[in-house]
């Protein structure tokens, strides 16, 4: 079952409103994450929450990329390579759950985002590929 | 000789291990979820497997950018629950069962498949939550757990082909073990979910009800499901469903379905669940 690995990596930019986490975006996003990552720790925790800016002074990270974490772009993380795994560790660090960090890359208000998961979600109708538009 | 006994598939959606700690089972939005498992959770009361062979992902736990094992199997004596960034669960640790783990990363290896061999990890809600979903809130687990993480996160995972025929090659080296086990084989994650971008929150029930179907009888059909329908027809996270491949390819030609539950949703997620015995 070999595939032709550029055909394949082409078709995972193909998903409308998706950031597919290849080798190119880890690459990318690999301080950005291992940050996020360091946020595990309670010490860690604590030096974040006293001085965000002063803690992501020691991370070799892009002034863009800094941007989005303090902003908690989470759609312009996931742009420059962040894993949502790795920031689900910033966003449990402001006390956000799953559906409410999540809802917010949606343009959705929490509460609509949830009524639509509670309505069985969002249908994948118009949503499966950028160049066929199904 | 051990014998391969029952397969298991079920979501492990972190919301469902809080419900559970937090004693919300019962409350409107989580009952019908949890009521899909007490079928299970009787069934396992009677089929008291000695050893689960617990397919998960870790989620940045214990697995970081630094290393990415495509397979890696524990063969420890004991695991505690991770420190997710909120404290660990608490439940009680998870038993290894190191004469089996190291028994089959062997046969795995001489079999072709190049394991990682984990000695040390915490293990996360991946893993925890299916043992609170099969067997609720014991003292201790009450069986022995050997984790299999599979990389579903940095692309590319392995493909559904691969991970079947993973399945295979674990239920030769089980069943090559000296030494009389009542094994179990656990495939977790899914279903449908995605917990990024602006599509987040897709959900094909459709699909996902085709893919249990697909689990049950003689046809090894889903195991050419290629990567990219995975993500286009149940979002980003859904293509945790390959590793519920392992699990079936481990139960050999054909299965019957002894249960099987389906509910949406669990905060962002499909919650799917399917008992499943090798028919020989």
């Amino acid at each position: 079952m070999s595939e032709d690995i550029h055909a394949c990596l082409a078709e995972l930019e193909d998903i409308p409103g998706t950031r597919v986490f290849t080798a190119a975006r880890a690459r990318q996003g690999y301080w950005l994450n291992q940050f996020a990552m360091s946020l595990m720790k309670a010490e860690n925790r604590a030096r974040w929450k006293a001085d965000e800016r002063a803690y992501l002074a020691d991370w070799p990270m892009t002034d863009t990329q800094k941007a989005a974490i303090l902003a908690r772009d989470y759609n312009r993380c996931l742009d420059l390579g962040g894993n949502i795994y790795f920031l689900a560790k910033l966003f449990s660090t402001d006390g956000l759950s799953f559906v409410q960090a999540v809802s917010t890359m949606t343009g959705m208000t929490l509460e609509d985002y949830q009524a639509m998961m509670l309505a069985g979600g969002r249908s994948p109708d118009g949503v499966r590929s950028i160049r066929k538009g199904r | 000789m051990a014998r391969m006994t029952a397969g298991i598939g079920c979501s492990h959606v972190p919301a469902l291990g809080v419900a559970s700690d937090l004693g919300k089972t019962q409350e409107d939005y989580w009952k019908p979820v949890f009521a899909g498992f007490e079928w299970t959770k009787a069934w396992e009361a009677v089929a008291r497997p000695d050893v689960v062979i617990l397919v998960y992902n870790d989620h940045a736990t214990a697995f970081d950018m630094k290393v990415i094992p495509t397979f890696a199997i524990g063969c420890a004596e004991q695991y505690q629950p991770a420190d997710e960034g909120w404290g660990p669960r608490k439940v009680p640790p998870v038993i290894g069962h190191a004469d089996l783990g190291w028994h089959i990363a062997q046969s795995l290896i001489l079999d072709e498949f190049d394991m990682t061999i984990v000695n040390e990890m915490d293990v996360d809600h991946g893993l925890t939550v299916p043992l609170t979903m099969m067997f609720g809130q014991p003292d201790a687990w009450p069986c022995r757990v050997i984790p299999l993480a599979v990389n579903v996160v940095t692309y590319p995972p392995p493909s559904g082909n691969r991970c079947w025929a993973l399945g295979e090659a674990i239920a030769r080296a089980v069943a090559s073990f000296p030494g009389e086990l009542n094994v179990q084989i656990w495939g977790t994650g899914g279903m449908s979910h995605q917990l990024q971008g602006p599509r987040a929150g897709l959900i094909n029930q459709p699909w996902d009800n085709r893919f249990l179907d697909g689990l049950v009888g003689d046809s090894d059909a889903l195991r050419r499901i290629p990567h990219i329908e995975y993500l286009r027809e149940t979002g980003s996270e859904g293509i945790e469903m390959v590793m519920w491949l392992i699990m079936r390819g481990a139960l050999g030609r054909m299965t019957r379905c002894l249960h099987r539950h389906y509910h949406v949703p669990a905060s962002n997620t499909a919650v799917g669940h399917i008992v499943l015995e090798p028919v020989t």
